[in-house]
């Protein structure tokens, strides 16, 4: 990366920024645009807000009758397999 | 509560209680797990069973270095891929759509809104939830795999790699946009809202 790094450049490295996996120099240089550009700035935060806000809302829960037949499944399989030891 | 490394414990000494207790403390995370991840939930039903029945006859071999939850949960997406491998006929090479658009001199084009303090908020808005689940159906298999293992199951890269048999620089760089592309559908969310 060249001495002034590009709204691009900060873009294509977010992910390893996010993660804090990138080298010291390469992280002050990002650092340094942030705190000089709000779009950058605001670009941050709402990629970071994705994750949040995705996982959020793709909870699920596993229906009651489901449940129950995982229940008379695993039942019904191990007590198969304990048989089959004696 | 009694922990899950005890009830690891009792199962492993043949207690079926134990072993049934520990399935309904992970049978949720486990099954919407694999609902995404097939979008189909008679399918993640079944991988639901099969994955509890293999970690029941693991038992044994298990010796506790991680946590029973990820590990049941390991098998499940593994069970998961598997079912996905043999589904997929045709390869895709399609990339996610949207994404930052940048001037010749490498510049968002584009004002940036920020909306992220909405992440936080008590309850998820129900239009938010349909242009989120849409949006991440119209990703390219391979980029919404990586996005729901990491993003939402909360996987490591190594975990990942492990799994789907690809390279962590390759994960992260399909994590990436898939990132860019729901940060693109979130933010037109917004945009229409407020217009
Ligand atoms: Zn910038």
């Amino acid at each position: 990366m060249s001495a002034t790094s590009t709204c691009q450049d900060c873009i294509d490295l977010l992910l390893d920024y996010v993660d804090g996996e990138l080298p010291a120099d390469t992280k002050a240089k990002l650092d340094e645009h942030f705190h000089g550009c709000q779009p950058c700035e605001d670009f941050l935060a709402t990629y970071q807000a994705t994750s949040t806000l995705c996982r959020r809302s793709l909870a699920k829960k596993m229906p009651d009758s489901v449940a129950a037949k995982l229940h008379d499944f695993l039942r019904h399989e191990i007590s198969k397999d304990r048989d089959g030891e004696r | 509560m009694v922990e899950d490394s005890v009830l690891l414990l009792r199962a492993q000494a043949g207690e079926m209680a134990a072993f049934e207790q520990l399935v309904e403390r992970h049978q949720h995370k486990v099954f919407a797990m694999t609902a995404r991840m097939l979008r189909s939930d008679d399918d993640a039903a079944e991988v639901v069973q099969e994955a509890f029945l293999a970690a029941y006859k693991k038992l044994p071999e298990f010796r506790g270095e991680s946590a029973f939850g990820s590990w049941v949960y390991r098998i499940a997406a593994n069970y998961a891929l598997m079912r996905l491998r043999h589904r997929k006929v045709t390869a895709q090479v399609e990339e996610p759509e949207g994404g930052p658009e940048f001037n010749e001199r490498g510049s968002l084009i584009d004002e940036v809104a920020d909306w992220s303090p909405n992440a936080e908020g008590q309850t998820l808005d129900a239009e938010l939830r349909n242009a989120i689940d849409e949006a991440s159906a119209k990703l390219p298999e391979e980029y919404r795999q990586v996005f729901l293992l990491r993003d939402v199951e909360g996987l490591s890269y190594e975990e990942i790699a492990t799994a789907t048999g690809d390279s962590v620089p390759a994960i992260k760089s399909r994590l990436h946009r898939a990132r860019l592309s729901l940060r693109a559908a979130i933010d037109r969310f917004y945009a229409d809202r407020a217009s």
